[in-house]
């Protein structure tokens, strides 16, 4: 996999293990997944339903925690594994940003709110008044680019589908991370709407982010650079 | 944490069950504010009409006596700390009436107090008691057009500050509760029905059991006199059952005045008389003593039980007097007096608070249970914010915020409902004790038939929530209408159970205060279990599915 280059890659996972605990019963997902995104690269990750995609995905975006043991996720070198509950909060603040199929927008707050919840996490409210409106702006310069200036006020319930997860990916980018993770992020658009999404993650590809994919569709995978397969709880590469 | 804030701030304004427990909050302490308020006052109005009725510290020896007395007031009026001091006689006797069946009296059994009354407005709240006076301006104006007090004139009046105290006719001020002719009005004032009744146009008879300084009882004796004037001190207690008499008169009919001592040991005379051995001291049962305002009672009790060492002392060095003053006379704070009155309702004000801890509970419960279920509701936000970053404890400051704005919000909402109807506690009561005005029973009726339309609108619309909220509405409001129809008043405040004419209308603000944080803490409680379990919401599960 390694292309000789010696400095670490951004995001790896070595030898992952997951392994769910269904009462008695042990229900092994991934046993030995491994991975690497360089900086600024476009991974898809195809699998059939039920592979753990979305559990590899989570893993390396610090919400769940792989198998204690061998395999570990790695940012820059650092095995995620050995931060504390505090570390590991600013690192899915901060480094990695999530994208889901079905949006997981909060439906109380403004698309505006929205957007700019991660930018508010880790905020107290003593120097949030200096902060406020430089987030504010940015988080609307963001919706503004995804083609959302007239909504900011909405609700996430009065937007449609792609629009929604225009916000989602806004709020992802928020704190300008460094790798993106998204579980099906067209999965629940039709190929138009999907179409745009991914033009529109393409563009953020192309100035410097990197990403990781999970997708069922062979076509859409194929706007990455690469594509993995996760097959028996391992990765694969299709070249 | 901004988030939190945002967010808690967002979800207090997005849902109205959690306005339930806000209501309950609120309810929980204005129940508290107005129960304990109206206790604390009652016990406040028991501690001023203790100072009012008898000073600040009270030296007594009961039924023989303080012999010498005179000599322990010049001492007291010589001590720091001591502005007044008047000598009474607290006894027990028989009134007989002016009116009853022809032929038949009436008797009542009476508290007597034989007074100096210039020395007692000293001490206590004498002349502002004196009910029946000439009004000045200022009176006049608060007065209704009919009242009796107006028009109060009798030569006698004026005689309630002198008693005609070994005068020719021994004067007598009654309790304004004493004759049941006395009506009470709802101004509070008193008018006498019939006119004829009204008491200082009458004479009455007294008896008294005189107990001489050794402890032994002889033949009761009777005094005449005119009823000068009628004294209202607003505790029911003793408005109903006190006499005051000149202290003279009391002395000679209880064989307390001065007079000559005889040989105990019954030796007599060459004349075959019991032998005279010297004289046997006036005596007073009672000495009412006022200090300084602002001093506290236990400061001049100090200063009052010193002054009686001195006199003691005195009194003993001295071979001319015979009869000796007690050693132990009781000395009390007027609170001390008031002990058996007081102890009692403090401790029911305690245990309202312990009973009232428990009501709170159950608001803590409702607000577990309604935050238990939005918890379940909103995981998947929590799951959300998990992914965004948000710590846990982020996740669970936001629920813990909630619930203690809404116990700040039900605090604070309570408050003002209680103190509102502490405030006006006595036209409520006022108002309760008429048949309810037509105007309300008509606001009622319409807004139930307000409801009746809501409820028929809710139906051809095909809502079943609203149609049920808005009949249960209608029903409720028919209800009180018919109540309110029917009501015919009621009285729940009897100054004979409560002692006084007002019901106290005071917020006791620390009290008020103590409960507000209780309601907060109990909200945070509440809202602790179901803000735990958001911590705890594992966000991969949370965001699994749609
Ligand atoms: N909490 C859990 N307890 C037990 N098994 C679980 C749990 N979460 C996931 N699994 C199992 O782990 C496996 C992988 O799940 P995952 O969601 O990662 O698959 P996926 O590749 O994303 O599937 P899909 O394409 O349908 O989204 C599935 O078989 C699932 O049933
Ligand atoms: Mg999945």
């Amino acid at each position: 996999m390694s292309d000789g280059s010696r400095t670490p890659p951004l995001l790896e996972a070595v030898e992952v293990r997951k392994t769910y605990q269904l009462g008695a019963t042990e229900v092994p997902v991934l046993h030995g997944a491994s991975l690497e995104v360089r900086g600024g690269e476009w991974l898809s990750v195809m699998g059939s339903s039920g592979s753990g995609k979305s559990t590899l995905l989570h893993i390396l975006g610090g919400l769940d925690r792989a198998d204690r043991g061998r395999g570990e996720v790695r940012f820059e070198g650092a095995s995620i594994a050995r931060f504390g509950n505090r570390d590991l909060d600013r690192y899915r603040n901060r480094t990695v940003g999530f994208v889901f199929q079905f949006y997981h927008l909060l439906p109380e707050l403004s698309v505006l709110e929205n957007a700019m919840l991660p930018g508010l996490v880790g905020r107290v409210p003593f120097a949030w008044r200096q902060e406020r409106s430089a987030l504010m702006s940015q988080a609307s310069d963001l919706l503004e680019r995804f083609g959302l200036a007239h909504r900011l006020r909405h609700r996430p319930r009065e937007l449609s589908g792609g629009e929604r997860q225009r916000v989602a990916i806004a709020r992802a980018l928020m704190n300008r991370p460094r790798v993106l993770l998204a579980d099906e992020p067209t999965g629940n658009l039709d190929s138009r709407t999907g179409g745009e999404i991914l033009d529109l993650l393409a563009e953020e590809h192309r100035r410097g982010l990197g990403i990781v994919m999970v997708t069922h569709d062979a076509s859409i995978a194929e706007r990455a650079d690469r594509t993995l397969w996760l097959r028996d709880g391992r990765v694969v590469e299709d070249s | 944490m901004v988030y939190a804030s945002l967010l808690s701030n967002r979800y207090l304004t997005t849902r109205v069950i959690p306005l339930i427990a806000v209501l309950a909050v609120a309810l929980n302490v204005a129940l508290v504010v107005i129960v304990v308020s109206v206790m604390t006052g009652f016990l406040d109005m028991l501690r001023n009409s203790g100072r009012t009725l008898m000073g600040d510290v009270v030296v007594s020896h009961e039924i023989v006596g303080i012999p010498h007395y005179q000599r322990f007031l010049e001492i007291l009026a010589e001590t720091d700390g001591v502005t007044a001091a008047s000598p009474v006689i607290e006894t027990f006797g028989l009134v007989r009436m002016p009116y009853g069946r022809e032929g038949e009296s009436r008797v009542e059994p009476v508290q007597v107090w034989g007074i100096d009354p210039r020395t007692l407005a000293e001490v206590t709240g004498y002349t502002e008691a004196i009910y029946w006076k000439a009004p000045d301006p200022d009176r006049l104006a608060g007065m209704a057009e009919d009242d009796p007090r107006r028009e109060a004139a009798s030569d006698r009046l004026d005689e309630a500050m002198s008693l005609n105290d070994e005068g020719a006719a021994p004067a007598m001020v009654l309790g304004i509760e004493i004759s049941p002719f006395n009506r009470r009005t709802r101004d509070g004032s008193y008018r006498p029905e019939p006119p004829a009744a009204w008491m200082p146009l009458h004479d009455v008879t007294l008896s008294l059991v005189p107990v001489s300084s050794g402890g032994r009882i002889s033949e009761p004796r009777e005094g005449r006199f005119q009823i000068a004037n009628e004294f209202q001190s607003k505790v029911y207690q003793v408005d109903s059952q006190r006499v005051m008499i000149g202290l003279a008169e009391a002395q000679r009919l209880l064989r307390m005045a001065e007079g000559p001592l005889y040989d105990p040991n019954g030796e007599l005379d060459e004349d075959g008389r019991p032998k005279r051995i010297g004289t046997s001291p006036a005596r007073a049962t009672t000495i009412l003593v006022r200090g300084v305002d602002g001093m506290a009672p236990a400061e001049i009790k100090m200063r009052v039980a010193t002054a009686y060492d001195r006199f003691l002392a005195e009194v003993r060095d001295d071979p001319e007097a015979k009869v000796k003053p007690p050693s132990f006379p009781d000395i009390q704070t007027w609170e001390e007096r008031l002990r058996d009155l007081i102890a009692p309702v403090e401790k029911e004000r305690d245990l309202m608070n312990v009973l009232f801890s428990i009501i709170y509970i159950v608001s803590a419960g409702l607000v577990l249970s309604i935050f238990w279920a939005i918890v379940h509701e909103k995981s998947r936000d929590i799951g959300i914010l998990r992914a965004v970053g948000a710590s846990r404890l982020g996740v669970l400051w936001i629920f813990l915020r909630w619930g203690l704005v809404l116990g700040v919000i039900g605090a604070f909402v309570g408050l003002g409902i209680g103190a509102l109807v502490v405030d006006n506690i006595n036209a409520i009561h006022d108002a309760m004790g008429d048949p309810a005005p037509g105007w309300s029973v008509a606001v009622a009726a319409a807004l139930a038939a307000a409801a009746l339309a809501a409820t028929i609108v809710a139906a051809v619309r095909g809502s079943l929530m609203h149609g049920l909220v808005w009949s249960l509405t209608t029903v409720l409001l028919g209800l009180v209408a018919f109540g309110l129809s029917r009501h015919e008043g009621a009285v729940m405040w009897d100054p004979s159970v409560y002692y006084f004419d007002r019901i106290p209308s005071r917020v006791d603000l620390w009290r008020a205060g103590l409960t507000m944080i209780g309601a907060v803490v109990f909200s945070l409680l509440g809202a602790a279990i179901p803000a735990a379990k958001a911590a705890d919401v594992d966000p991969v599960r949370a965001l699994r599915y749609e």
